[in-house]
């Protein structure tokens, strides 16, 4: 069985991406290279739906920061939603959650990229 | 066969009982990324016999996964064919775990501060490991003895988790 297997799909212009499994410094590769498909393709709005990630480390975490200047340089953003109590708290530890939006659920991440004002 | 578990004749149990001996694990791994599921498996395994509620467990092997990566990046700089010792032990008040190297030594004062503020206009994205470590664990050390780079980690049982 895979260790990670990042699916990605697109929905009213936001790239979601369900990483399955965990993100360490093995499995980094994946992730990143998933990424670097999305930002390859012009698409910079990227919600990465955590419901099926059971840890993040550093490896991960670092990955994110190293593409976030891209996708903010290029009017995006990168925001996550369906965080599981262990990468959530992960996040608070670094601080991340400042740095980052995160959403309890998938259709509020994508909402958020709506225009303000914009009807649902 | 297990012995009966009884509040009310825990003191007289103590006196008779032999005394317990505290789980502890030696492993070694090739220092290849493919063995963290692994290590993280057998701290979790270790912190939640320690006592440990699951979600401590969890990052205790996440700080230990930490600390096994910088070996495999720093001390042993990507190279497959060498060997992580991990020492796990559940030592009464405090876990403990130690992962030894015998790389090239690691000044880990050389290892960037983490600054938030700063990360992502620097983008940066090192430092990380040390920092989380820092946050799981009581205490972080690290010492050069036998030629060979301990890292030392522990978690004391009567601290409340990370925030």
């Amino acid at each position: 069985m895979a260790e990670l297997t990042v699916e990605t799909r697109d929905v009213e212009g936001v790239t979601l991406l369900y990483p399955k499994g965990f993100i360490n410094a093995h499995t980094v590769r994946v992730f990143e290279g998933e990424i670097q498909k999305v930002l390859a393709q012009g698409q910079f709005r990227i919600v990465v739906n955590c419901a099926g990630l059971a840890y993040i480390a550093s490896a991960g975490l670092g990955a994110i920061m190293g593409a976030i200047e891209e996708i903010r340089g290029n009017g995006g953003d990168l925001r996550l939603a369906n965080l599981n109590d262990t990468v959530r708290n992960i996040f608070e530890i670094l601080g991340f959650n400042h740095l980052y939006r995160i959403y309890p659920s998938e259709v509020e991440a994508i909402t958020s990229f709506r225009p303000v004002g914009a009807g649902s | 066969m297990a012995p009966a578990a009884s509040g009310r004749s825990s003191t007289r149990a103590r006196t008779t009982r032999p005394r317990a001996v505290k789980p502890s694990v030696v492993v070694c791994i090739p220092s290849q990324t493919s063995f963290l599921g692994l290590v993280r498996e057998i701290t979790k395994r270790m912190a939640e016999s320690a006592g440990f509620p699951e979600a401590t467990a969890d990052r205790l092997a996440l700080a230990v996964d930490e600390a096994t990566t910088n070996v495999l990046e720093h001390a042993y700089r990507g190279s497959d064919d060498r060997e992580v010792e991990l020492r796990i032990e559940d030592r009464g008040p405090e876990f403990r775990v130690e992962v030894i190297d015998s790389g090239a030594s690691v000044d880990p004062r050389a290892v960037p501060r983490v600054d938030l503020d700063r990360y992502v206009s620097e983008r940066r994205t090192g430092g990380l490991g040390v920092h989380l470590m820092e946050k799981i664990m009581d205490s972080v050390t690290f010492r050069r003895s036998a030629r060979r780079n301990v890292c030392c980690l522990v978690k004391r049982k009567d601290t409340p988790p990370a925030r």
